[in-house]
């Protein structure tokens, strides 16, 4: 029996599982799958608003934007091993700080964008630098509470985010006059808007990640003492890395604002954060294509419950009215199925094929 | 001064339901190391099940006339709230045995990732029977708006003496089970020394498991207490705020320290009603920022906490 040392892991033991997914060969007909997913994914958008109504546009949109905020716990938890349950009050920021930038001081839509990437990054690599000094668990506890306490403060400044009523936003991304585009057109200006920023987003962060500092990331995740012996300095990655991946989440909540031109502390409770961690982990959070998987389940679910509700209760609603309990069932089964998300389950079966002689 | 003394009761009732929950969080960590998440959401689950038999209508569910099986409903309401403690021993139990103990030797990540989802299950499946609506939970003490004694010029309400006496029967019941019984002796040394306690024969899977239920029935009290005290109402998110108090509370006394829980728990408690009324600032919603921010200095300059131990590591 292995138990009683193992509850003790050290940090290089920790990581050991998300580690097989991220750092193992990608066997050919799974890199093959990965790229077709990503490219169907990729087309489907493309086409997405000549497919669909405005409404269920920009219902699938903002879950769109959400990915940016998975992708971010796949920077934090994943790559740099800092747990974080507080990602939506990041999402929430950059909400805030977006509708301040565009209204109160009167931004451009691309630079109050930059700006509140910004905004949040430099609140995460604050909060990064106090991480460094707790360990892992205790960190998921400090992040918790944050998203806990995020609306009550939020609530707070009025100005910004219109106290307890919320507040609409007043300069709002439209197509210009001229261009004589109708209202539901606007809306797709919006999400293309949108588009391009997390595509531009994604590649961004994939380089990163391929690039020195994510060698030195994972270096520092599986094993600290040996990366610091080797150079890399960890405070400021740690807090780096945590930073980043606040801003991700950020953008997440300022891209929120362009397609719904309203804040509210509502939209950002501590619930926001666990669905964030759950669609990351159920995705896999080791790979970066975890978080397309993972927002895959996210626009996925919801639309499957609506079409069970459909063929099964008859009465205009989905079959669950709380579809928020499959992330929790589904969270637990792929612990134990595949703690590499779906990303790692897709990997596993693509070797077991390719290896046969 | 009465506004003094006032706060103090006040932030006595809440630091005894903190503590209560503090204790079931140290139990386990303790025990194995595990920081418990979904601790507050089995909590939640639990009252409501003892909620459902006071009020066996309250589902939203449809065929949810099964209910009507059981004998004598609604039933009285101490003797729901011990089905609720109950179910809560029952489901922390059932929580080790198929969702903690087959994740043995794997990450922490596996275990946080299952509490994860058990808290975001619980939570969305209290919602769906129950929807979102507050319930009002009927107190088993006198709770009408004159029941109350003046103690040094302060109201003294019976639900909180009521809420103080089940609590400290409850910790004196639990102290006598772990010093006076053979599993509570058992449970003790696999807390001090698991893998000797294992060579001498404990079987720690199952004596772990008692912990789990222990520990999910303190949650469950917790809970109900809560939503007795009159002072808030049982709605699905109730016990997330609680479980942020209840873990600043260990974190301060010392996550593996019951002592340090319960002095956590009070201290938690009383920041939570002094601040808020000497600082306006934090008035009622911001009254979470407090333990919040003593939770985190204490995590950065004495991660130990007032009472824990300190836990050697090698490299």
């Amino acid at each position: 029996m292995k138990a009683g040392s193992d509850l003790a892991a050290s940090p290089e033991a920790l990581w050991s599982e998300v580690e097989a997914a991220a750092d193992a060969g990608w066997p050919q007909w799974v890199r093959t799958l990965n790229r077709t997913v990503l490219v169907a994914a990729g087309l489907l958008l493309l086409i997405l608003p000549f497919l669909v109504e405005s409404i269920a546009l920009r219902r699938n949109a903002s879950l769109l934007v959400l990915s940016l905020g998975v992708l971010g716990l796949v920077v934090a938890t994943g790559k740099a091993g800092l747990i974080s349950l507080g990602h939506g009050a990041f999402v929430g920021l950059g909400a805030f700080a977006m509708g301040a930038f565009v209204d109160l001081v009167g931004l451009p839509y691309p630079l109050a964008l930059t700006a509140s990437f910004v905004t949040c990054c430099l609140f995460g690599w604050l909060l990064g630098l106090i991480a460094l000094r707790v360990k892992g668990i205790y960190l998921a506890l400090i992040t918790m509470g944050l998203a806990v306490v995020f609306p009550s403060v939020a609530k707070r400044f009025p100005s910004i985010t219109g106290g307890t009523s919320g507040r609409p936003i007043e300069n709002t991304l439209d197509a210009p006059a001229w261009t004589g585009l109708t209202d539901s057109q606007t809306i797709a200006v919006r999400y293309y808007f949108c588009l391009v920023v997390c595509i531009a987003v994604f590649a961004l962060t994939r380089n990163l990640l391929r690039g020195r500092i994510g060698r030195a990331m994972q270096a520092v995740r599986d094993g600290e003492t040996a990366a610091a012996a080797f150079g890399v300095s960890i405070v400021r990655l740690k807090a780096g890395a945590f930073g980043y991946s606040a801003g991700l989440a950020g953008t997440a909540g300022a891209l929120q604002v362009v397609l719904f031109p309203f804040v509210s502390h509502e939209q950002f409770n501590v619930f926001l954060s666990f669905r964030l961690y759950a669609a990351a982990v159920l995705g896999g959070i080791g790979a970066i294509i975890g978080a397309i998987y993972g927002v895959i389940a996210i626009v996925i679910v919801p639309t499957l419950n609506d079409i069970a509700g459909g063929l099964i209760r008859n009465d205009g609603r989905g079959l669950l009215d709380n579809d928020v309990i499959v992330f929790g069932v589904g969270l637990i089964l792929l612990t134990f199925v595949s703690p590499d998300g779906f990303a790692g389950l897709v990997q596993r079966v693509g070797r077991r094929f390719s290896n046969r002689p | 001064m009465d506004f003094f003394i006032q706060r103090v009761f006040d932030g006595l009732l809440n630091g005894t339901i903190y503590a209560s929950l503090a204790i079931a969080i140290v139990v386990i960590y303790r025990a194995t190391g595990i920081l418990n998440f979904a601790q507050g959401e089995l909590a939640t689950l639990s009252a409501y099940i003892g909620f459902l038999f006071v009020a066996p209508s309250s589902l939203a569910l449809s065929g949810s006339g099964l209910i009507g099986v059981i004998p004598g409903l609604p039933w009285p309401t101490p003797v729901a709230m011990a089905a609720a403690v109950l179910f809560g021993v029952a489901i922390g139990a059932l929580v080790e045995r198929f969702l903690i103990r087959p994740l043995e030797g794997r990450s922490e990540l596996s275990i946080v990732n299952v509490s994860i989802g058990l808290l975001i299950a619980i939570n969305a499946l209290v919602i769906e029977l129950w929807g979102t609506n507050s319930r009002r939970f009927p107190s088993p003490f006198p709770s009408e708006q004159d029941d109350f004694v003046f103690v040094l010029g302060a109201r003294l309400r019976f639900a909180s003496i009521g809420v103080w006496l089940t609590v400290l029967v409850v910790l004196g019941l639990l102290g006598l089970f772990l010093h006076r019984t053979k599993i509570g002796l058992a449970f003790r040394a696999i807390t001090s020394n698991r893998s000797s306690a294992q060579l001498c024969g404990i079987p720690s899977g199952r004596i772990l498991m008692v912990g789990w239920a222990v520990a999910a029935g303190l949650g469950a009290l917790a809970a109900v207490l809560v939503s007795v005290s009159g002072r808030v109402f049982l709605d699905p998110t109730l016990m997330i705020r609680i479980l942020i108090y209840s873990f600043a509370a260990a974190t301060i006394g010392g996550l593996d320290s019951p002592v340090g829980a319960v002095a956590g728990g009070l201290v938690v408690g009383l920041t939570q009603t002094m601040v808020p009324a000497y600082v306006p600032y934090f008035s009622t919603e911001l009254s979470l920022l407090p333990p919040l921010l003593a939770m985190l200095l204490m995590l950065l300059f004495r991660p130990t906490g007032l009472f824990g131990t300190a836990r050697v590591e090698r490299v």
